[in-house]
């Protein structure tokens, strides 16, 4: 990661940084408007989704998180929250994301990698009592695909990811 | 339920039914917390996270914040979490180290591991006073009796009752193969613990762990969707991390087929339905366990599968997975569960990583499992915290139990597990936990 020093300024142009911007509204405007489908082939086939469990974790595979989901998981993940028996989205949850402070840290144009760090507001709302609030950061590392942003890791940094947690029933 | 009522606890459970009073009304969890949770032998932690002189796990034995310690000699100690000064507690929640002693943030007193006054500022402030720095009262104190099983520690507040090994009973044999399938012996908690609330009283979670029941009803909306992702994305193939998702959806038959088996004290423990997938993995951990057991025990060890152990009223062990689910009553609606992961020595790297996944998908809170289980305990206890009805059915398979020594057998769908932590439940209750029958065998 870059310092601070080295962050005063962007280290991309204008225009790139407006079209990451655009894009991480875009993922967010999938979530919010619950276009879950779209919203996952924005990942790369390997991309991963996690939550850690820990405030500054590095390992995702050798440490608990509270969600580490490939193609596969997030696909069960999808699918459930479309069946007619998903007795805990009965009402369903809705959200609002909301994307801030996007700064990019790293970029590669030679092989088209990038990486924003974030921060995010995302309020959930479920049945006559349950409304949550979640905040914290994001960090995606992009990758460009032809004219495409994909996403190869979109990490989510909950504020209170150490804390006891109701469950998690849609993406961050 | 009038209180006037002296035996109002004794009407709350008969055989096959319990009043919802014992979910809803406070006056019954007040009372859990003094007999249950203040006799019975809870809980505390793994030895493994106290390693080191001045390692604390601090954490609740019913309402009582508790601190288990690991002293200079290196015994274990459980000690009530208050400075005897004016009771302030010494550790905050969780793993904190306080190398050499624990000094109170407050006025500055300092205790030993073993919760022994070391000293108190200003002492000349206590010359001919009634302050005895020898006196216990002016020590941390610690709780009634402690005791280790192979690692497993757990602590009762009562001076009475029966010991660890007695209390756990036939359950003790999943306490030994969970510790039994560590090639060189020995485990540890690693990796990070995660934690779960549940809107619901603490009893319903436990009645939840050996219901062969609810999965093919509760677990639909996941089972459906594992087997869709696998039928469209992989071709009909189904991976380790969808089996142990679309697992629930076995046939009612699978779930009839299953063994239940409780104990004294509201133990028990149901047969495995997920297994070790095989390959690589199990193969080399298996060749691990040969080496090290021969291969008659590692057969032994291995072929004993079980799904959830209930250790009433505290945690449940999954020993094929190495998980321990601890359960924490927060409030009469509120429950908190810890969920440890063990790292066996003598294996590979690939099969913690295989225990670690097992965690995030069945046991974290964004499980897509266990989501539809904590929605469904909440509508219990919204359910009946209304008055629409006075009680709650445990019917199912009552009467056809098989009563053996000190143990009961019975088919796979019966509520025998909850019948008999109603058992146990009623004899602490009552004030007579040294006694409690579970109608098998001698007693
Ligand atoms: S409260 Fe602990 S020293 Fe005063
Ligand atoms: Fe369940």
């Amino acid at each position: 990661m870059l310092t601070s020093a080295q962050l005063d300024k962007p280290i991309v142009d204008s225009d790139l940084q407006r079209e990451i911007e655009h894009f991480l509204s875009y993922e967010a405007h999938l979530l919010d408007t619950n276009q879950l489908e779209a919203w996952d082939s924005l990942f790369t086939e390997d991309g991963m989704y996690w939550i850690p469990l820990e405030h500054g974790q590095e390992d995702p595979v050798g440490m608990v998180s509270i969600a580490y989901e490939d193609a596969i998981l997030r696909d069960v993940r999808i699918r459930r929250l479309a069946e007619r028996h998903a007795w805990s989205q009965q009402p369903p949850t809705i959200s609002t994301h909301q994307v801030t402070n996007a700064i990019v840290t790293a970029h590669d144009p030679t092989a088209g990698t990038l990486t924003v760090r974030s921060r995010f507001q995302v309020v959930e709302w479920r049945k006559r009592n349950f409304l949550r609030h979640l905040a914290g950061g994001y960090v995606h590392d992009l990758i460009k695909i032809g004219e495409q942003w994909r996403i190869k890791l979109k990490r989510v940094d909950l504020v209170n990811c150490d804390g006891v947690h109701d469950n998690f029933e849609l993406f961050v | 339920m009038a209180e006037a009522d002296p035996n109002w606890v004794e009407r709350l459970v008969e055989p096959a039914r319990v009043h919802k009073a014992v979910y809803t009304d406070q006056r019954v969890y007040d009372l859990e917390m003094e007999r249950i949770f203040g006799q019975a032998w809870v809980f505390v932690g793994h030895e493994s996270q106290v390693k080191e002189h001045g390692d604390c796990w601090s954490t609740m034995i019913g309402k009582e914040p508790v601190v288990m310690t690991r002293d200079s000699k290196g015994d274990i100690h459980v000690l009530y979490n208050r400075c005897p000064h004016k009771g302030a507690k010494l550790t905050a929640e969780g793993c904190t180290k306080h190398k050499p002693m624990f000094r109170c943030p407050y006025h500055a007193w300092m205790f030993r591991m073993d919760g022994s006054l070391v000293s108190v500022p200003h002492r000349h402030g206590y010359d001919g006073t009634s302050f005895d720095p020898d006196d216990p009262q002016f020590s941390m104190t610690p709780v009634a009796r402690v005791e280790n099983y192979r690692g497993f520690v757990f602590c009762s507040l009562s001076e009475e009752g029966p010991d660890l090994k007695t209390f756990l009973g036939g359950a003790i044999t999943s306490m030994d193969n969970f510790v039994d399938r560590a090639p060189d012996g020995e485990i540890e908690v690693a990796g990070g613990v995660q934690r779960v609330m549940q809107r619901s009283n603490w009893k319903i979670f436990f009645e939840n762990l050996n219901d062969t029941g609810h999965p093919i009803a509760t677990h639909e909306s996941s089972f459906l969707a594992a087997r869709k992702t696998s039928k469209h994305k992989l071709g009909g193939e189904v991976p380790f991390q969808l089996h142990i998702i679309e697992g629930n959806g076995e046939a009612p038959e699978f779930w009839e087929s299953l063994d239940l088996r409780a104990f004294d004290y509201g133990h028990s423990f149901m047969t495995a339905i997920f297994h070790a997938p095989k390959g690589k993995i199990s193969e080399d951990y298996k060749a691990a366990l040969d080496t090290a057991k021969g291969k008659e025990e590692a057969d032994r060890i291995v072929s004993m599968n079980r799904h959830n152990t209930i250790i009433y009223p505290s945690c449940s062990p999954h020993t094929g997975f190495h998980q321990l689910r601890v359960i924490r009553p927060i409030s009469i609606n509120r429950t908190m569960v810890e969920i440890f992961t063990f790292n066996l020595k003598g294996t590979s790297e690939e099969y913690w990583q295989r225990t670690i996944t097992y965690s995030n998908i069945v046991n974290s809170p964004s499980s897509t499992v266990m989501v539809d289980d904590v929605e469904v305990y909440e509508r219990c206890q919204e359910g009946m915290e209304s008055d629409g009805m006075d009680w709650i059915s445990q019917h199912r398979g009552e009467g056809r139990d098989n009563l053996l020594d000190r143990e009961i057998q019975s088919e796979g769908i019966s509520e025998m597990p909850i019948r008999n932590q109603f058992r146990a439940w009623s004899h602490y209750m009552l004030g007579t936990p040294a006694s409690i029958p579970t109608g098998g065998g001698d007693s």
